[in-house]
């Protein structure tokens, strides 16, 4: 018998990053939310000029993007001088929906069109497997604990918070680096067709730690307060959300009138969401990248935390991050913001 | 802080090269059966070499009662069918199963990457400017593998996840269940791995040279590589207590897993990483080197990952390790669903009391210092097992199993 123990406290969220459309980091994503002007690509991305030469010649774009991410999280942390261990005992967890479409895609095609049917750019068969962002990120950074691809499509980014706590509270891991990367290219728009959304990139990264290996001085930025999941199997998926939200305030002891944010991802749910949570909750967050897939939740939450952080009113309150997507699956974390104090 | 759970493994379905439903999988290992042969799913001309590992006299429709079966992947069918026959051999109805928490964690390393070979096929004949089909294109996120399995059990409460480890996906999925069944997340876990044999991944290990022109030889002084397969393993988990209540018959107990990653390569195994993630699942195991009676390697039967391995095997257990035994010279590498099935074997080789030998085998590579159980399976009175799931992207993760004693199978 596992001679362990289970631990039941709240995840605590530390510290995040992102490369987004609004740019390289945190700071970039915090002033583009404060304008609140849409946007869908990464711009000016390069991911050699981005990361240099060495190493990277054979990262495709969902790569270098999430690499790019947790260099900007560990090197923020490393300058508010709060840095961030690596090796063993951090995990590493990314969501995704299926890999890099493109590097697939290119590969498959290659076997088509060469002479031989092998004639595939075998160096590039990393890129290929969904584990491939996750697996680079770990080379690079010497991120030797568990290391995880988690492909859940919206639902992606919070079915990775759940798996990361799961981590955690069986002692897998001190503190988890956990997120999403999508990648835009000319692939995932043919396979979108005639998207309801526009498409956006992106990786976005959360520190996850626990009080028990909390260091010094860390600001905790919010609560893991719940987490749940609703499959809807009676083609109502508005109820599917309904019950998840509803469920996961619940769990998380909170009622609708301490939802200080809320924001769903996936199909369009706004609507539905407020009725439960309330629309000024609701309107306060923006909808700001289009569809990034398993990144939009974690968007969400990072766009959660960028307002909170310049709104004193929003400590001790609760933020609602939900996703709902074409199948039905419904999902729903309920975290206590806590204003950088614990 | 609790207490957690045992975990115990009742139920298993699987689909394989060798056979499909527990009853002659266990047959097939137990006799040694070898599953390759030439490719069929896919056109292989041009290819020098040309065999693999199908899972042959699949009718999902057996399986599948409630999707729509031609609209689904033959890897979520696999994932599906295994599932259905995992939980109907754990005894488990549907109104049983209704109202469970239920943890389904699905580990795969292509998804409906076959899909999106034959969507690839259409555009190079048709033209980029050939709209995708987005009936297949709906196909193609990975985290159908678990939702489909969801949908056709009708469980509403259940947490369906994908993970996309690679080679060690199916090992990932199953310790994912562990840990959300020991910890009372969950009430009962679904989980294992599936995949569907592909043209792009067999074209990429061809063009890596890392294909046998005939079997896959394990350890053997003159193997050749590994052949691609396709299969699912999927595992019904549930707490020793909850077995016990329902009078559920216990295969074996599932001890712990440990993970971690290389950091290092992303395509070449770390030695001391390797041996580094046995050791974390012998201790959350709670299992000392001493008590372990077999390791079912990754064992590809490529050279470099046979080395390593039985290298990493040797630096945890000494100059006396474990019989070692390699079952993908019988199933061929199904990637994300090979630990899985390794894991189902070890469950079976724990209930059933005998070794599943390493087939094709002629020779022992004198790098390879291990008794990989040539050929024919023997009997033997096994108590702990550790299965190992190794992946490009230095995914490492090893799942410890241990004999139930109280009630043993038949």
């Amino acid at each position: 018998m596992s001679p362990s123990t289970i631990h039941r406290d709240a995840p605590l969220i530390t510290a995040w990053s992102a490369v987004s459309p609004f740019g390289l980091g945190r700071e970039a994503f915090a002033a583009g939310v404060g304008r609140g002007e849409p946007a869908h690509e990464v711009p000016d991305f390069d991911t050699r000029k981005v990361l240099g030469k060495a190493g990277t010649r054979t990262f495709d774009r969902a790569t270098g993007l999430a690499v790019t991410a947790v260099r900007e999280l560990l090197d923020e942390a490393e300058a508010a001088q709060s840095p961030i261990a690596t090796g063993g005992g951090t995990a590493l967890v990314l969501g995704t929906t299926l890999g890099s479409a493109h590097s697939s895609a290119g590969f498959s095609r290659a076997s088509f069109e060469g002479d031989k049917p092998y004639d595939v750019p075998a160096q590039l068969m990393p890129n290929v497997l969904m584990n491939g962002p996750a697996a680079a990120t770990a080379i690079r950074f010497d991120l030797k604990g568990p290391n995880t691809t988690l492909a859940g499509g919206a639902a992606g980014g919070l079915l990775a918070l759940g798996y990361a706590r799961r981590l955690l509270a069986a002692d897998r891991a001190e503190r988890a680096v956990v997120g999403a990367v999508e990648e835009q290219s000319t692939t995932r728009e043919w396979l979108a067709g005639l998207a309801e959304q526009p498409l956006g990139e992106g990786s976005v990264v959360l520190l996850m730690e626990t009080a028990r290996t909390l260091p010094p001085g860390r600001r905790v930025l919010a609560e893991l307060l719940a987490l749940d999941v609703r499959l809807d199997i009676d083609d109502d998926p508005a109820r599917a959300l309904a019950d998840v939200v509803r469920e996961a305030l619940d769990q998380a002891g909170a009622t609708p009138d301490e939802v200080w944010a809320a924001a769903v991802t996936g199909q369009p749910a706004r609507d539905q969401l407020a009725a439960l949570v309330g629309a000024e909750a609701v309107d306060r967050v923006p909808a700001l990248f289009g569809d990034t897939g398993s990144a939009g939740t974690v968007f969400s939450l990072t766009t959660v935390l960028s307002l909170a952080e310049h709104d004193p009113t929003a400590t001790g309150r609760v933020a609602v991050i939900a996703s709902l997507d074409h199948q039905g699956l419904a999902a729903c974390a309920v975290l206590r913001l806590t204003g950088g104090d614990r | 802080m609790n207490e957690p759970q045992r975990v115990v493994v009742t139920g298993i379905g699987v689909l394989s090269s060798i056979g499909n439903g527990v009853e002659e999988f266990t047959s097939a290992l137990r006799e040694g059966r070898c599953g390759a042969g030439p490719i069929t799913s896919f056109d292989t001309t041009g290819f020098l070499r040309t065999f693999g590992h199908e899972v042959d006299g699949f009718r999902p429709e057996q399986w599948i009662h409630r999707l729509p079966v031609e609209q689904l992947g033959r890897a979520t069918q696999f994932a599906v069918a295994a599932a259905r026959m995992a939980v109907q051999d754990a005894g488990l109805d549907e109104q049983e199963l209704a109202g469970l928490r239920a943890q389904i964690t699905v580990g795969t390393t292509d998804g409906e990457a076959a899909e999106l070979d034959k969507m690839m096929a259409e555009s190079v004949a048709k033209g980029p400017e050939h709209p995708a089909d987005q009936l297949v294109a709906g196909r193609l996120p990975s985290h159908q593998l678990a939702l489909a399995i969801a949908r056709e059990l009708r469980l509403p409460r259940a947490v369906p996840a994908v993970l996309g480890t690679a080679c060690a996906a199916g090992n990932y999925a199953i310790g994912d269940g562990f840990d959300a069944v020991r910890s009372g997340e969950a009430d009962i876990a679904v989980v294992g791995g599936a995949d569907a044999i592909c043209r792009r991944t067999f074209a990429g290990f061809s063009r890596l040279g890392l294909v046998s022109s005939d079997f896959c030889r394990p350890f053997d002084a003159d193997r050749e590589g590994l052949l691609t397969a396709e299969g699912a393993g999927v595992l019904v988990l549930e707490t020793l207590e909850s077995a016990r209540h329902r009078g559920a018959r216990i295969y074996a107990e599932l001890l712990g897993y440990g993970l971690n990653c290389d950091a290092h390569h992303p395509t070449a195994p770390d030695q001391a990483s390797v041996a580094r993630c046995m050791e974390l699942a012998l201790a959350d195991a709670g299992v000392k080197a001493n008590e372990v009676d077999l390791v079912s390697a990754h064992g590809t039967g490529t050279p470099t990952n046979d080395i390593t391995e039985t290298r990493a095997i040797r630096e945890v257990f000494g100059d006396n390790p474990p019989r070692t035994v390699a079952l993908k010279a019988m199933l061929g590498h199904s990637m994300g669903a090979a630990s899985a099935l390794g894991a189902a074997a070890s469950a079976l080789a724990l209930a059933h009391g005998f070794v599943p030998p390493t087939v094709n085998h002629r020779t022992t590579d004198p790098q390879c210092q291990i008794d990989c159980v040539p050929n024919h399976s023997v009997p033997a009175d096994l108590r702990v097992v550790v299965n190992n799931g190794l992946a490009f992207g230095g995914n490492n993760a090893s799942v410890v199993l241990g004999r139930h004693d109280e009630e043993l199978v038949r």
